[in-house]
């Protein structure tokens, strides 16, 4: 059984990826606290609704010869944009603040943290179901 | 993977703020290196330049070091006539280094070079934890 064909785990593990995402456009921002010009970056939040459209919303290339590749393309699931109101913006250019940044790696992981513990909690109960779920 | 990724974005910030490091410690080692012939130039101050990079492999910007300048500003100068760099009126030029500002700069990399750490660690955590979901 695939588990991305329950909408719940499909949803979930979005999410995570989403997550892991933006901790690395975070990571780029930090990376550049100190370059100059350097503008700072986030991900558009995720929407369970923009989700659920790019889920739907799937590209399937018509295949005319045998030899064509069929692949799903999804749209990627996010964009970065430019921060809107930065804290500050320093003299050369560069709006980072360290500290809004790692205020937002600390919420990420945590969010992170706890998809991951519901994805494991609904694993039980599917567990549970089929009878092993004891532990 | 996007962790991976984070953890190489946030290895050229280190990288990056490691050289800034070495330059700085080079400024505070010569802060008084002076010349040894009359009217020479004693040590200038150097300082990095950082800039970003477009990785198309990763698809990300990360940070480089564009190169190592040299602080044009004024030199000091020392009466001490007895010294070999000495010119005709007894002064000595002396390098452009403030212990002061390169401590302050010393403190920013710190910071900075901290905050590229806890990243890397928290990519782990993560990394970690989505791998424990095997377990379950």
């Amino acid at each position: 059984m695939d588990l991305r064909q329950l909408p719940l785990f499909a949803m979930m593990a979005k999410r995570m990826s989403w997550l892991a995402d933006r901790h690395s456009v975070l990571a780029e921002n930090i990376a550049n606290a100190d370059s100059p010009h350097y503008q700072a970056r986030d991900l558009k939040p995720f929407s369970f609704e923009r989700a659920l459209d790019h889920a739907k919303a799937g590209l399937r290339p018509r295949a005319t010869q045998s030899a064509h590749i069929r692949g799903l393309m999804t749209p990627a699931n996010t964009g970065t944009e430019k921060q809107r109101e930065p804290y500050e913006e320093s003299l050369s250019g560069n709006n980072v603040v360290l500290e809004e940044q790692m205020m937002k790696v600390a919420e990420t992981s945590m969010n992170y943290q706890l998809t991951a513990n519901l994805y494991q909690k609904h694993l039980n109960m599917l567990k549970t179901a089929i009878g092993r779920g004891q532990s | 993977m996007e962790l991976v990724k984070t953890i190489k974005i946030s290895a050229s910030g280190m990288q990056a703020l490691g050289n800034r490091l070495r330059v700085i410690s080079e400024n505070l080692a010569n802060s008084q290196s002076l010349s040894d012939a009359p009217g020479g130039e004693p040590y200038r101050r150097k300082t990095v330049m950082f800039g970003n990079e477009f990785d198309r492999v990763l698809g990300a910007h990360l940070t480089r070091v564009k190169g190592v300048v040299t602080d044009s500003s004024e030199f000091g100068r020392k009466y001490d006539p007895n010294h070999p760099a000495a010119d005709d009126d007894g002064y000595v030029l002396t390098p452009n280094v403030n212990t002061l500002i390169e401590m302050m700069d010393m403190r920013e990399a710190q910071r900075s070079y901290q905050a590229n750490l806890k990243v890397i660690q928290s990519a782990k955590e993560m990394i970690g934890r989505a791998m424990e979901l095997l377990r379950a």
